[in-house]
């Protein structure tokens, strides 16, 4: 089922403020969307406007062209997984998820049916008949899941459903998520504040941030053209470098001039308009070249390595004390204190307008 | 060897051992404590022995002279009103239950789950209303009863009873309940949504059953106090056919046209039963703690 989010906005009840404004959103049928975001930028407010459990205060909600805003939640066709899963305690395994089908009035044996396929597919046939208090966090995850499968929903809703697992558990259910996404070929709505989620299992990433988009569009988008310096900073770890400056003669120099950039043809270009103007420049730790024998380099102390095995994270201090991160290839010999020249991979630079934040080129 | 052997024992406390003075206070504790348990065990032994003791006539006497006999007990379902008493008591405590379990149910959820103007004041109010006495209000109780028995005459001065006693029982227990339902996860309540519950299904399915503890502590406090309270029963009921327990039982030590003491005793003694059995009854939901592993753990 296709999602369009129109212009919606949100104000809660004895707030001043609007938590959501000017909510544009398209999400296609069998999307895997994320939203991503910080926590406190409205992504499970829009979630759970989604879903029904709040009420939209201004513009509208379709499903497949149907206008959802009034509709209560249990008529929406859709299923939601909540980041304590929310079983009921009092029910067995069984139980919870037989629950939304009994409601419903179905009939025992397709119940029965359904119940059996999901717990198959999801491996929790041995304890369907104990009660959520007796199965560990991953097993009560898999049931959540399972209860949310049953009802074969039109939109699949997950709020940081794996937020709570350790963290070899959550690799495994990542891959294990996408690949129930693509059996159930049901379009699905991911919250997360983490961006590795939304990078390896969205087809369509949402990043928010004080209650707008930032930027919709694919992961790869996201890493290599980000939008702003918001979005640009929020992914990739480490964080990408910023560094503030002025155009000058075609130039970036920096503010405290010990870097200057030549940009690539493609970009002079764009940035002409910019002459004089503040500029950031944005460039992710793993693009700098180390060596320093292409067009444009600085020299830099290194103050704290940090050793990852296939790469290594080099904390630079500039002349002036500020603080740069490199990553370069883990079998390369760096050692604290040392001084080394860098340069930059000129093609992977991000220019952004310092006063609007937006991308330039 | 023996006191070697003991020497050698390993010491196995979490706490650091006591010392001279610490010893010396701790026996100090023991002495308060058994003391205290002497103080409310021994006039309960005394009224169990003085319930079976033939031996004793109109007045309880402490003293060695004892036989074994239900004398008192019979003379206590033969002679008095023993018998309507107990069935008042139960119709009046089970009424106060049910209508005080079903009021607060509600009153409790929608205080805890639902945001409407006046919430906070009403809150307030209540909290505030619990300061006053309930025999404060015996002469409103009077009139309107006055009123209300004009109006419908089957309105019996228990009914007022009843309504007295589960309307002072809701304010309370509505915070208790309210509190109760607070630490349950509102996540819940949203998955029961989904779902394809109503409000009133949410309640009932999910919510009652998880605080099934609290509402059978509520049950068995409501279900207590018409059989602890002398005084509302003394001045609203007049006729000794409509007497609770614990009015009709006074009337066997205050008058001494009906004086008997030990047959006071055996019916207190009996009074006991009926509260027992709905402990028993309850005993389940009063020691589980269901709400564990709803959410994540």
């Amino acid at each position: 089922m296709k999602v369009t989010l129109k212009d919606i906005g949100k104000k809660y009840e004895g707030r001043e403020e609007f938590t959501l404004k000017n909510i544009d959103l398209e999400i296609e049928d069998k999307d895997f969307c994320v939203i991503l975001g910080p926590s406190g930028c409205g992504k499970t407010t829009l979630l759970r406007m989604i879903a029904g459990l709040n009420s939209i205060t201004e513009g509208d909600l379709l499903f497949n062209d149907k206008r959802m805003n009034k509709v209560p939640s249990k008529d929406r066709d859709i299923a939601m997984v909540f980041q304590s899963y929310a079983l009921y305690p009092h029910m067995t395994v069984y139980d919870n998820m037989a629950f939304s089908l009994s409601m419903r009035k179905e009939r025992k044996k397709i119940i029965n049916d359904r119940v059996m396929e999901a717990a198959e597919l999801l491996q929790i046939k041995e304890y369907l008949y104990s009660k959520p208090s007796d199965i560990s966090g991953g097993q009560r995850q898999r049931v959540a899941l399972g209860r949310a499968m049953v009802r074969n929903p039109a939109v699949f809703l997950m709020d940081e459903p794996l937020s709570n697992l350790d963290a070899k558990l959550r690799e495994h259910m990542r891959v294990e998520l996408v690949r129930l996404h693509k059996a159930l070929g049901t379009t699905s709505i991911y919250v997360t504040h983490d961006q590795t989620e939304a990078m390896t299992m969205a087809t369509k990433i949402v990043l928010m941030n004080d209650g707008k988009i930032q930027q919709a569009g694919i992961p790869d988008e996201f890493y290599n053209k980000p939008a702003n310096i918001f979005v640009a900073k929020f992914i990739g770890s480490p964080t990408m470098n910023i560094i503030e400056g002025k155009m000058i003669k075609g130039k970036f120099v920096s503010d405290d001039e010990l870097i200057i950039i030549t940009p690539s043809l493609n970009d002079t270009e764009r940035l002409l308009a910019f002459e004089g103007k503040s500029v950031s420049v944005g460039i992710r730790p793993e693009r700098f070249e180390s060596g320093g024998e292409f067009g444009d380099t600085f020299t830099a102390k290194i103050d704290v390595v940090e050793m990852l095995g296939k790469e290594k994270i080099l904390h630079v201090r500039l002349k002036n004390d500020s603080e740069l991160i490199i990553s370069t290839p883990g079998h390369y010999i760096y050692d604290e204190n040392e001084e080394h020249s860098f340069g930059f991979d000129v093609e992977s630079i991000h220019f952004f307008d310092t006063e609007t934040g937006l991308r330039i080129n | 060897m023996k006191w070697f052997k003991k020497k050698n024992k390993l010491y196995l406390s979490d706490k650091q051992p006591l010392s001279t003075l610490g010893m010396i206070g701790l026996a100090l504790s023991y002495v308060v404590l058994i003391a205290w348990v002497i103080a409310i065990l021994w006039p309960l032994f005394q009224m169990v022995v003085s319930a079976f003791n033939g031996k004793q006539e109109q007045y309880l006497m402490l003293n060695d002279n004892f036989e074994f006999s239900f004398e008192h007990f019979k003379y206590l379902f033969s002679e008095t009103l023993y018998l309507t008493w107990v069935k008042n008591t139960i119709f009046i405590a089970a009424s106060t239950a049910i209508l005080t379990l079903t009021i607060v149910s509600f009153t409790g959820f929608a205080y805890s789950r639902y945001r409407f103007k006046g919430r906070k004041a009403s809150l307030m109010a209540i909290m505030l209303i619990q300061t006053i006495p309930t025999f404060a209000g015996i002469t409103a109780y009077f009139t309107m009863h006055s009123i209300i028995g004009s109006l419908a005459p089957w309105f019996s001065r228990q009914m007022m009873l009843i309504l007295i006693y589960s309307g002072g029982g809701i304010a309370g227990n509505t915070f208790i309940l309210k509190g109760y339902i607070d630490s349950i996860s509102t996540e819940l309540d949203d998955a029961a949504r989904i779902d394809g519950c109503s409000s009133m299904q949410v309640y009932r399915l999910i919510i009652m059953p998880i605080a099934k503890p609290m509402l059978a502590i509520i049950a068995l406090w409501s279900f207590i106090g018409p059989f602890m309270d002398y005084l509302l029963p003394r001045v609203l009921l007049t006729n000794p056919k409509s007497f609770t327990l614990a009015a009709g039982l006074f009337t066997l030590i205050s008058d001494f046209r009906t004086l008997n003491q030990p047959a006071f005793a055996a019916g207190g003694l009996l009074t006991a039963v009926p509260i027992v059995i709905l402990f028993i009854v309850l005993q389940k939901q009063l020691v589980s703690g269901l709400a564990q592993g709803s959410v994540k753990g």
